[in-house]
């Protein structure tokens, strides 16, 4: 890559002003020797981000449909827009994985008392009234 | 209290964490150096391991080797833990910082309140360096910022004890002693440069090394049949996030290794390693190459006259070529 070709298109909304996140190429000059080059983004890069990003919306999307039909728990709502998987989930609280796919029925969540309930909310970070609705 | 600590931006955050805390011990040494010293390039793709839901595709060694590499050849002593009981881990963070001492962390980004949206997934291979503490703040240097920031220990905590796949733990590194420290030599880089060959050429499994990336040429054929157009996209994205996203200095490491070769050329007076150099430039183009016409099926589900096929075709050209590198690499190496 020579060093006129470093893109510089399209950097996404940073949350943190001053830390001003950037990405950092390598690339050759016109005599052949290497330079680093700052890059604010690139947009295939930035596509494949976007295209992995919206998937997951969508993805969750699917779920609270099924949770207001009646078929999950809020909680599998709540795993799918954080992108946790059961595993994980399992990894933060403590129950093992098995416990977790059973709170995704409905069923089984409702039956679930206090303590369980906050450990869920605590590592989902979010309050357990939060965790109960699907907002 | 706040070390006097030079913040260096960077293009890859472990190679640049390292090269920050050698420049602190007055090391100084340029980012593409480090990465060549760690061998720090590699390829693998694993499709029985899973992050993020998807197979593994990795364009580097394992999170933390190159600190350990690149110390233990300049002969600098280090310390590293890991910890069971987060409150433990803190307060160990916070003694240690006390002493003066700037401190290397491996996170996971999904809390990382300051990167955009966007990247924040459950990815548990991110460092970066803490240098100071102010009141509840810990004082960050994350060498993908431009700037140093702020993180407070409640956040810290968070990233340092994330879960999913590879969990940190709590993972910190620091340097101890530099008493037994030897310059940089001639000897170190070869040594590296053939430890490089190594991995890329001679692991006999063949999700390794450059032919790996004919493994997952194979495999991309596949993937349609497999798992369906939407979810076939999706693991193209995980490869392009994997190659491109903030932290490899362009193509997967190709263009920092190209750098790191054309200085070794300049230091061994090895005018031939400058050739190798350009070659792999030529490679990362390739890459480069791959990730543009990859992007098109994120924006249309069928691009018209491109299929998997195509892109298997071009990464089993990449395959070949980074195969022919590395092999001519190590001879030319090996035979001075």
């Amino acid at each position: 890559m020579k060093v006129k070709d470093v893109p510089q298109e399209d950097p996404f909304v940073q949350p943190d002003r001053d830390v001003s996140l950037c990405g950092r190429l390598f690339a050759v000059d016109d005599d052949g020797k290497y330079q680093e080059v700052p890059s604010k983004g690139w947009s295939p890069r930035n596509d494949a981000v976007r295209f992995a990003w919206n998937n997951w919306g969508e993805k969750a999307g699917k779920v609270r449909e099924k949770v207001l039909a009646g078929k999950y728990s809020p909680l599998a709502f709540h795993m799918a827009r954080v992108r946790m998987t059961s595993g994980m989930l399992a990894a933060y609280t403590g129950f093992s994985r098995r416990q977790i796919n059973k709170f995704c029925k409905p069923k089984n969540f409702a039956s679930l008392d206090s303590g369980a309930l906050s450990r869920l909310a605590e590592a989902l970070y979010m309050s357990v009234e939060e965790l109960i609705s699907i907002d | 209290m706040e070390i006097n600590f030079e913040h260096g931006h960077g293009a890859h955050c472990e190679s640049a964490v390292v090269r920050n805390l050698l420049n602190f011990y007055g090391v100084r040494l340029s980012e593409p150096m480090v990465l060549g010293l760690g061998a720090g390039i590699f390829f693998c793709h694993l499709p029985f391991f899973k992050v993020n839901g998807y197979a593994m595709t990795s364009f580097r060694y394992i999170s933390g080797r190159i600190f350990s590499d690149v110390t233990k050849t300049l002969g600098i002593e280090y310390r590293k833990h890991s910890f069971k009981d987060p409150d433990e881990a803190m307060a160990k963070l916070d003694e240690v910082l006390l002493s003066g001492t700037p401190v290397g962390l491996r996170v996971g980004v999904y809390n990382l309140t300051y990167f955009p949206k966007e990247y924040r997934v459950h990815f548990n291979g991110h460092n970066l360096c803490v240098i100071g503490k102010e009141g509840d703040d810990y004082i960050i240097s994350d060498p993908i910022g431009q700037n140093k920031n702020k993180l407070s220990s409640a956040d810290l905590k968070k990233v340092r004890f994330a879960q999913g796949a590879l969990p940190p733990k709590g993972s910190m590194y620091y340097i101890t002693s530099m008493e037994h420290y030897k310059p940089l030599d001639t000897g170190m880089i070869e040594k590296s440069i053939i430890k490089t060959c190594y991995n890329m050429t001679h692991i006999p499994l063949p999700m390794f090394g450059a032919k790996g990336i004919a493994y997952l040429a194979r495999r991309m054929r596949k993937w349609e049949k497999l798992f369906g157009k939407r979810e076939a996209a999706l693991n193209l994205a995980q490869i392009i996030r994997m190659l491109e996203e903030i932290g490899t200095g362009g193509a997967g490491f190709r263009f920092m290794y190209a750098a790191f070769l054309q200085e070794a050329s300049v230091l061994l007076n090895r005018p031939a390693l400058n050739q190798f150099s350009m070659d792999l430039t030529a490679v990362g183009d390739l890459w480069r190459d791959f990730s543009y016409n990859a992007a098109r099926f994120f924006k249309q589900r069928e691009p018209e006259g491109l299929t998997y096929n195509d892109l298997a075709v071009k990464l089993e050209v990449i395959s070949a070529r980074e195969l022919d590198i590395f092999k001519r690499l190590e001879n030319s190496i090996k035979r001075g």
